[in-house]
């Protein structure tokens, strides 16, 4: 085994090229120039092994600020060092186990991470929605507001995105208004309901932050009575009861953080996070609806509708299509169904409007 | 560089620097491949952490297997370091974020502005980001024991890059090579090797006209069109006919119809030019920032050719098209498996099953399209731009005295939460 061999050293403060002998002593080696000079002497215990590409060893010196290079391509004489200092992890196991503790625990901080999405976020979004003052709850409202009117506005030049403002269309605005002023009197909420029936061809409706209500004309157009169409506003206005869109923002918000910040954008995964989020708020959302649906039957039986009407509505919209899910979608309807009709008290009701004002309320989006 | 027939006849004895290349890229592919998809693996594992792991070792392969007139370089950072700027990047931004978020809810002109407010300011942040965390990676860069620096300031830096890039688009790319010239001379200004100032020598002119041809390729027929149609349609009557609901737009105007699928078919032509340019455009830029780089004294010249570049981004394509059908026959075996096994998608579980596999196939894919690109497009021109440097001036290098200090990663890690990382 070679007790000497030759290299190239590097002394970390100018950046000529010295050609030397190395010695390996026995607790050190010593880098020796061409004339004889010691240029440096490494202890073992201090030796570093660094990058270098294959057939090249390149050690330095541990927690040294002047970074002298030796460098090694006697093969060799390479392994004789390696033989002589074994610390110098020539296999990279160390490092290798070194690694594995690092994706462990990282593993172990994102499956801490993700609890807190599942669970920590929605509670801690329920417990400071209470705390988010009327006035800050409005603003937000108008903000979303617009940002979902122009999400939902796809139509074209001309036609009016709202129903109820042409002449042929006023009276169905007064009816609905009457339908709305019975649920307002009795739901006693502290924010304005306002709510619009809106040209969108899918049977849904949307409560916002702050008391926005949008109704969709294929929603009306369903609605084989006012009663149907008034069980669906009821569970709308449980949702602004219970502050759930507020609630949504602050989810939607600690969830962007959490996932999009800290977890950076691990090559563009910005789609993941909107993933992510669709998943997490989907699921959020099952027991809002259960709630909303119970407040529901609740102001119906209130107002004398019919609590079961809700029911009817949500069995006749079930079936189309699968992608606007979404925005009504919520759990599975047979069991929100189900659930609803074990809420409603027993009893018949009288109709929420009288015949004409309902014929009416059917053509308000008539105009075009 | 001496002639290959030279080479040939006379085994490399006397001196090598005489007859191997100045500059060889010693990397082999295969080590690369092995890297980048264990690492892929990894980062998707613990959702993005690993990143500062893989990083620093695609670093490592890569500076180390460079080797300049005899030494390899070496890369000295590492991913704890990385980490760390990421971390004090985030307690930067985490602020930044909050007060946008409530700036947007005001209603007032605050809250409608606070949008493009934002995005500007991202904007200057990520090119202050992109020059910290070059400084970064050039403290991090050892040749021969010492080690590159780079001073100037980021915001000035920033400012500089912000005010070109607005220039840039207003003059609809034309002066996209001053906009190169001038920041890439502020760069090489304050770069050191050592206590060897760098400074860039390549003009916006040169690039320009070398550049000139593809521009007027891709931006010429959609210019041509919108110049063409400010003068033929009658834009008052098209307006009127808009505002009706445009059911008989093609009576109307005729002119305004046949114009419009006119600047489609051009729009189209435009798309399909610039994606069959950009290696010849990639080429064109490497080869002219390369032979714009100086130290002191000593000059480089890149020889590089188009050709392999565009071989290159063919394999990229083929890679990429293999790996995409690859995915598609698992994820429709795994869909028979699932239905052979009687199971509904539609079911309550089935909807779950169905977005987290929808998850993991997006995350694979752009995972597996990155490390394709990584691996064979990232390596290749690094590769070809190593190998094709010629150095004039060379003992400049040889008495360079250590200067300055290590710096920080917190640019990277803020060009990392913003997303404009480079390597």
């Amino acid at each position: 085994m070679p007790r000497t061999g030759s290299g190239v050293f590097f002394d970390g403060v100018t950046s000529a090229r010295h050609d030397v002998m190395v010695e390996l002593g026995p607790d050190a080696l010593r880098v020796v120039a061409s004339a004889g000079a010691v240029l440096a002497e490494w202890r073992y215990t201090e030796l570093a092994r660094l990058a270098a590409h294959e057939g090249v060893l390149r050690l330095g010196r541990v927690g040294n600020d002047v970074l002298a290079r030796l460098e090694i391509r006697d093969g060799e004489f390479a392994a004789a060092i390696n033989r002589a200092v074994p610390d110098l992890d020539r296999t990279d196991a160390a490092e290798r186990r070194r690694r594995k503790s690092i994706v462990v625990l990282s593993m172990a901080a994102m499956a801490s991470l993700v609890l807190l999405a599942v669970f920590g976020v929605p509670l801690l979004a329920s417990q400071l929605t209470p705390f988010v003052p009327q006035i800050v709850e409005r603003r937000l409202g108008e903000a979303v507001d617009t940002q979902v009117r122009s999400m939902l506005d796809k139509g074209r030049l001309g036609t009016r995105f709202e129903c109820g403002t042409a002449d042929a269309e006023k009276p169905g605005r007064a009816a609905l208004d009457r339908l709305v002023a019975k649920l307002a009197a009795s739901a006693g909420l502290q924010v304005p309901l306002a709510v619009a029936v809106v040209r969108r061809r899918e049977p849904n409706a949307i409560a916002l932050p702050g008391g926005h209500i949008y109704v969709f004309q294929g929603l009306v157009a369903k609605a084989d009575s006012a009663d149907e169409l008034a069980g669906v506003l009821a569970h709308e206005v449980g949702h602004i009861a219970h502050r759930d869109g507020t609630r949504a923002v602050l989810q939607a918000a600690g969830l962007s953080l959490l996932f999009g910040m800290l977890l950076g954008d691990f090559v563009g995964g910005g789609a993941v996070v909107v993933a992510a989020r669709t998943v997490l708020q989907s699921s959020y959302s099952r027991d809002v609806e259960a709630a909303a649906d119970t407040y529901g039957v609740g102001l119906m039986a209130k107002i004398g509708g019919n609590p079961r009407a809700l029911a009817t509505m949500l069995s006749k919209i079930e079936p189309t299509e699968p992608a606007l899910k979404i925005l009504l979608d919520h759990p599975e309807t047979k069991d929100r169904v189900d659930a609803i009709n074990a809420a409603a008290p027993p009893g018949s009701s009288a109709a929420l409007l009288d015949p004409a004002d309902w014929a009416a309320l059917k053509r308000i989006c008539a105009a075009r | 560089m001496t002639a290959p027939d030279v080479f040939a006849s006379h085994p490399p004895i006397a001196d090598p620097f005489a007859v191997k290349p100045q500059a060889r890229f010693l990397g082999s592919e295969r080590v690369l491949w092995w890297l980048l998809a264990r690492g892929a693996v990894l980062v998707a594992l613990t959702l993005g952490i690993y990143r500062f792991w893989l990083a620093t070792d695609t670093r490592r392969y890569l500076w180390s297997n460079t080797e300049i007139v005899g030494s390899s370089l070496e890369y000295t950072g590492t991913a704890l370091e990385l980490l760390i700027g990421f971390l004090i990047a985030i307690a930067v931004l985490v602020p930044v974020y909050g007060a946008f978020f409530i700036a947007a809810l005001d209603l007032g002109l605050i809250g409608k502005l606070s949008g493009t407010l934002a995005f500007l300011l991202l904007l200057l942040f990520g090119q202050f980001a992109v020059y910290r965390a070059r400084r970064y990676r050039l403290t991090r860069t050892l040749y021969r024991g010492v080690y590159c620096n780079q001073d100037g300031s980021g915001w000035l830096y920033a400012l500089r890059a912000w005010g070109w890039w607005l220039v840039v688009v207003l003059s609809l790319g034309l002066l996209y090579p001053w906009a190169q010239a001038s920041l890439e001379r502020y760069k090489m200004r304050h770069t050191f090797y050592g206590d060897l100032q760098g400074h860039f020598d390549g003009r916006g002119g040169q690039l320009f006209l070398r550049g000139l041809t593809m521009w007027l390729v891709i931006m010429g027929p959609p210019i041509a069109g919108v110049a063409f149609s400010l003068i033929a349609v009658d834009w008052p009557a098209l307006a009127i006919e808009l505002q009706r609901g445009g059911d008989r737009l093609e009576k109307s105007s005729p002119a305004a119809l046949a114009q419009l699928s006119a600047f489609t078919i051009a729009i189209g032509w435009s798309m399909i030019a610039a994606v069959v340019l950009y290696p010849a455009f990639q080429a064109v830029i490497l080869r002219w920032w390369l032979s714009g780089i100086r130290l002191g004294a000593l000059e480089v010249t890149s020889k590089l050719r188009t050709g392999p570049i565009y071989t290159t981004y063919l394999r990229f394509l083929g890679y990429v098209l293999l790996f995409i059908l690859l995915l598609v026959v698992a994820l429709l075996v795994g869909i028979g498996l699932g239905w052979a096994a009687g199971f509904s998608p539609t079911s309550k579980g089935g909807q779950a099953v169905a977005s987290v596999v929808a998850v993991v196939v997006y995350v694979a894919l752009i995972l597996g399209c990155s490390t394709i690109y990584q691996v064979v497009v990232k390596r290749s021109l690094w590769r070809f731009g190593v190998e094709s440097l010629v150095f004039t001036g060379l003992n400049a290098l040889d008495a360079v005295k250590v200067k300055g200090r290590p710096s920080s990663a917190f640019g990277e890690g803020l060009a990392d939460a913003l997303n404009v990382g480079g390597l």
